[in-house]
């Protein structure tokens, strides 16, 4: 979930070749060509590669930095698209509108890999998970470069919860001397927000989210930047000492510090009451040209090797139990990314909001950045 | 009564009137089509993931259901009064320093030597040969706090913290009017080329200095190159999504971007319809003045 | 015409000492050329297209600066004063009226300039559109009026400013040839009503001579001659001036006799016998040059040694009021003879190929020597 406008310009671009060039032929299925539609940064360099020469299937690999991008795609049909990754919340809604088709799980012999107790939770928004497959996930929390933290506060002790970093105006009043970043989307900041506050994180009440305004109005003042993907950097060369960021993309930060011999010390926090979890998850449109070639190609990730090679790149956890074994330790041993038990049961599970939660969100937001 | 009503159809239709069809269904294709579907859209509402139909037939009758509910929605919420007012003044703001800048440009270029000129021309036009994104994050690396003004600035010593230049409203006008620039410059050229220069050696022998020949002829005269220019830098700026993307700040919010929030944010496409239907209306007032203006005075240039 | 010292009988305003404008390094547009203006004078420069005209006019204007030379008005240096700064108005070949602006500010366009008060302006205006009949057009754009209206306009604007000095450049040209002739005498009653010094460019001699009260002959940017029309046309100083003005006969002889009342001169087809001196030396090569219409034609031979030749008939162009022969001389050369047509059948029933004489009187001619 991330990257800047000029991607998302590209991605637009590529994606609307890919719809001309592609848009639904009676024997495409028997072509052998397979459209994936991903976030990016969110795969392992040999992973499209090994699928090609085992299968001898040509794969188009594209882009997209946000879930409303692919669903306003979705929406206008005909995408040229096999495989979409949507995140869970919003495939919700496009398995609602009849964007997506059911998985034949006859041609999915892997499927046994899969943890069922992450079966279980993507079941609220997929009952009897019959159309997604979860992809990676991770989740919304805070990541702090520690010892500029540390320094930024003074003698002033770190908070019990980590969300009262960002959202408690007595601490971002002192952060913001060493850089503050938010995800730019009201779709993780509105929510964060609400949960911060005690209430139901994807409420579909408008008051709710009026409150979460008046909290988040108050710290306007002391956010240095909004990015979903610059983060990474300016946190692994210390332009920025906290950051209201995606669990992977802050042990990205860590490490690149850590191979770059910055001297940041970087690490992602799991606050008390929970992070905000999403499930990015595979699914085929229900106009998808070759299916057969998309079914393939899920079943190939999930081998446990594959799904422990995307978790090794990219640091985010995967749904399959058999994976473990091949995950190198380092990453294993990450309570940041296999969170513990006990963490793992206070992640918050994503859900739809409806239109009108949506509108009041984007004008919150709007209002919140911009003031207007 | 239909043979009639075919030769009468052949007559309109014959020689002159034949060759503009051909134009006029290109631009009904290309452009009245999509704006009848998006003006249709902005009657509409969005249901889970599909714009409901307006339009409905069911026992022998044909329904439609319009939903004005978006457009009553502008008087509700101050946001989309004040975007249109800020992309309005961002518009007008480029405008007018396109115009301050250009008019010196376009003027020395159409007095230049007539050997020079078609260079200088391109050379107006070679910023088109590069993307255009590419020109624009070019800027950002400029104006970044340790990007190379700032840098030049302190080596220099005229400040000694680095100015914050980019995402504010400065950033966002050096963008636009580095983007439209070529826009004010070449109709104003086109004008200003064409100019009598005997009318300003008449001006200077009825005793008008340079100055005042410049205000009372010239500038005059060339009227229609700068409402051209004028136009084609105004119009496309008000509905600018980009550069204020990427080089505007908080406080630069302009109605593309509301536009961008409508359709992808919201996924309410007939919000965005109708945001778009309003910004169309928006900007068909400078074409409808422009228009009659181009009506008045080419009678005058025929002289 | 110039001033005559203690004998003031013209006052001279404007004084061009060897001007000189080269352009481009190389071409010599106008060549060292000197003049003086008389107050109240029409003056024309006269000239075939392109032998600088223009460029001493706008030298004058101010819009090009001269090469070299001096050029004075009222005793005045005004040489390197632009064009705004002299009291000078100038009315464009084209006219150059403002096409934004209507009729009444066009001809208040300089007044205003001034500074001038509102009423004084506005009353000038008006007397000054009188003057040239377009009271009832003054809220015209320009493109709404004739060519002749336009050029009426032009006409005012220029006189508006009450300027010492009115340039013309060929302020007739864009009219067509009736209106030319009746715009003529109509300009200069205007001209003379404001009493306004006038320098007039022009490549129509006959409008030239109608207009103007002096005229210089320009070629390849100097001076050929100077002087009145009559002097012009009556006593040529060069070949290139008789030819240039009117049509003429040119023999081309060596002078046997130069006496001081009279010289003759030897030319193949015939020995003229010219009434008047030359500064020249016997066996000098001259030219003999001999106006169309004082040549006579009869079907006798003269009874005289000299002044006349025989030809036969190889053209004639009927014109109306008069009727143009052309006759073929023993050497071939080609002699244009006028005839008015006094009587409704006055052509002597002359006819292709009839053997002609053409004779003259001896103050017919002038000698050319150059
Ligand atoms: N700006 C200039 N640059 C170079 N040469 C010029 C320029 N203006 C005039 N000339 C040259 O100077 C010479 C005189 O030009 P000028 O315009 O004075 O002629 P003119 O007598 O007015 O002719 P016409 O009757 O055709 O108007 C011409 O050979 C012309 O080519
Ligand atoms: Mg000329």
């Amino acid at each position: 979930m991330k990257s800047p406008f000029s991607k998302r310009l590209a991605v637009v671009l590529a994606a609307a070749v890919v719809t001309a060039g592609l848009a639904s032929s009676a024997w495409a299925d028997k072509e052998k060509v397979l459209n994936i539609y991903n976030w990016s940064d969110y795969i392992a360099p040999d992973t499209i590669a090994n699928f090609e020469k085992e299968t001898g299937i040509k794969v188009r690999y594209d882009n997209f930095d946000s879930n409303e991008i692919l669903h306003a795609k979705l929406v206008a049909g005909q995408t040229g698209y096999d495989i979409v990754v949507p995140s869970s919340q919003w495939a919700k809604i496009q398995i609602q509108g009849g964007l997506l088709q059911k998985l034949d799980k006859s041609k999915l012999p892997n499927w046994k890999n899969l943890d069922p107790s992450l079966l279980t939770q993507l079941s609220k928004v997929d009952p009897g998970n019959q159309y997604l497959v979860d992809w990676l996930w991770g989740y919304t929390t805070v990541g702090i470069n520690v010892d500029k933290v540390k320094a930024a506060l003074g003698g002033m002790p770190m908070p019990d919860n980590a969300w009262e970093l960002v959202f408690n105006p007595k601490y971002m009043a002192k952060l913001k001397s060493c850089g503050v970043s938010f995800l730019d989307s009201p779709s993780e900041i509105l929510p964060a927000a609400l949960h911060y506050l005690g209430k139901p994180p994807y409420s579909q009440n408008v008051a709710d989210y009026n409150a979460a305004y008046n909290v988040l109005k108050p710290i306007r003042p002391y956010v240095t930047l909004f990015s979903s993907s610059g983060y990474i950097n300016d946190m692994a060369n210390g332009s920025i000492c906290v950051a209201l960021g995606w669990s992977g993309d802050i042990n990205i930060a860590r490490r690149r510090a850590i191979a770059n011999k910055s001297g940041q010390n970087i690490e992602a926090l799991v606050p008390k009451n929970g992070g905000l979890a999403f499930f990015d998850t595979m699914a085929i449109p229900v106009d998808a040209p070759h299916p057969e070639n998309a079914l393939m190609f899920i079943n190939y990730i999930l081998r446990p090797e594959v799904d422990a090679s995307l978790t090794n790149t990219v640091f985010y956890a995967n749904p399959n139990k058999a994976s473990l074994k091949y995950v190198t330790p380092v990453v294993a041993n990450n309570k940041t990314i296999f969170l513990s038990p006990e963490d793992q049961k206070k992640l918050v599970i994503p859900d739809a909001v409806n239109n009108d939660v949506r509108r009041v969100m984007t004008r919150l937001y709007t209002r919140f950045k911009t003031g207007v | 009564m239909l043979a009639r009503l075919i030769s009468r159809f052949r007559s309109v239709f014959r020689g002159r009137n034949a060759v503009i069809l051909v134009p006029m269904l290109w631009l009904f294709v290309l452009s009245a089509v999509p704006l009848l579907i998006v003006l249709n859209f902005s009657f509409s509402e969005m249901e889970i993931a599909s714009v409901a139909s307006i339009w409905k037939w069911a026992d022998d009758a044909l329904t439609i259901k319009i939903n004005l509910g978006n457009y009553l929605y502008f008087g509700q919420d101050p946001l989309y009064f004040d975007t249109y007012l800020s992309s309005l003044k961002f518009a007008a703001i480029t405008t007018l320093w396109c115009l301050a800048l250009g008019y010196p440009f376009a003027y020395f270029m159409a007095r230049a030597q007539a050997h020079l000129r078609p260079m200088l021309v391109m050379l107006v036009m070679l910023p088109f040969w590069t993307s255009f994104l590419l020109r624009i994050y070019a800027w950002k690396t400029l104006l970044v706090s340790n990007g190379l003004v700032n840098q030049l600035l302190m080596a220099l010593g005229v400040i000694h913290t680095p100015l914050q230049m980019m995402n504010t409203p400065f950033s966002l006008t050096i963008g636009m009017v580095y983007a439209y620039l070529p826009f004010m410059i070449l109709p104003l050229y086109a004008n200003l080329v064409k100019l009598d220069v005997r009318l300003l050696e008449a001006a200077a022998d009825l005793g008008a200095s340079p100055w005042k020949t410049f205000w009372l002829i010239t500038v005059p005269l060339s009227k229609r190159g700068i409402i051209a220019g004028s136009m084609l830098v105004f119009i496309p700026a008000v509905g600018e999504y980009v550069i204020p993307e990427l080089l505007g700040g908080p406080d630069t919010l302009m109605i593309g971007r509301v536009l961008w929030d409508e359709f992808f944010s919201n996924n309410d496409w007939p919000m965005a319809s109708a945001v778009t239907i309003v910004m169309i209306l928006l900007i068909l007032l400078p074409i409808t003045i422009f228009n009659k203006y181009n009506a008045e005075s080419k009678s005058e240039e025929q002289a | 015409m110039a001033a005559v010292k203690d004998d003031v009988v013209l006052e001279d305003l404007l004084r061009i000492d060897g001007l000189i404008k080269v352009f481009d390094g190389s071409v010599r547009a106008v060549d060292n050329v000197s003049l003086t203006v008389a107050k109240g004078e029409i003056f024309a420069l006269l000239g075939s297209s392109g032998c600088g005209k223009s460029t001493l006019l706008r030298m004058l204007a101010g819009f090009e600066t001269p090469t070299a030379g001096r050029i004075y008005l009222s005793g005045k240096d005004i040489t390197d004063l632009p064009p705004y700064q002299r009291p000078i108005n100038m009315m464009f070949q084209s006219y150059a009226l403002f096409p934004h602006l209507n009729v009444w500010d066009n001809v208040a366009f300089g007044l205003r300039r001034d500074g001038m008060p509102k009423d004084e302006l506005a009353e000038r205006v008006e007397s000054m559109l009188k003057l040239v009949q377009l009271g009832k057009f003054a809220k015209r754009k320009p493109h709404q009026l004739s060519g002749g209206q336009q050029q009426r306009v032009a006409l005012a604007r220029s006189l508006a400013k009450r300027p010492k000095l009115l340039l013309l450049d060929e302020p007739l040209g864009a009219l067509d040839k009736k209106l030319r002739e009746s715009t003529q005498l109509e300009l200069v009653n205007i001209i003379e009503q404001v009493g306004v010094t006038c320098v007039l460019v022009t490549h129509d001699q006959e409008e030239a001579m109608t207009m103007a009260s002096r005229i210089a002959v320009m070629n390849e940017g100097y001076f050929l001659q100077i002087g009145t029309p009559d002097e012009i046309y009556e006593t040529p100083n060069s070949r290139l001036v008789a030819d240039f003005i009117g049509n003429v006969n040119i023999f081309e002889g060596e002078v046997v006799e130069d006496e001081a009342d009279h010289v003759t001169v030897r030319c193949p087809e015939c020995l003229h016998y010219v009434g008047h001196g030359i500064t020249g030396t016997p066996g000098m090569a001259v030219g003999v040059a001999l106006r169309p219409e004082k040549i006579h034609l009869s079907r006798e031979q003269p009874d005289k040694p000299h002044n006349w030749c025989a030809g036969d008939v190889a053209d004639i162009a009927y014109f109306g009021a008069h009727t143009t022969y052309h006759l073929t001389l023993v050497t071939g050369m080609t002699l244009k003879v006028q005839q008015p047509n006094l009587t409704r059948h006055s052509g002597q029933g002359l006819t292709w190929g009839d053997r002609i004489y053409a004779h003259w009187s001896q103050d017919a001619m002038v000698v050319l020597t150059q």
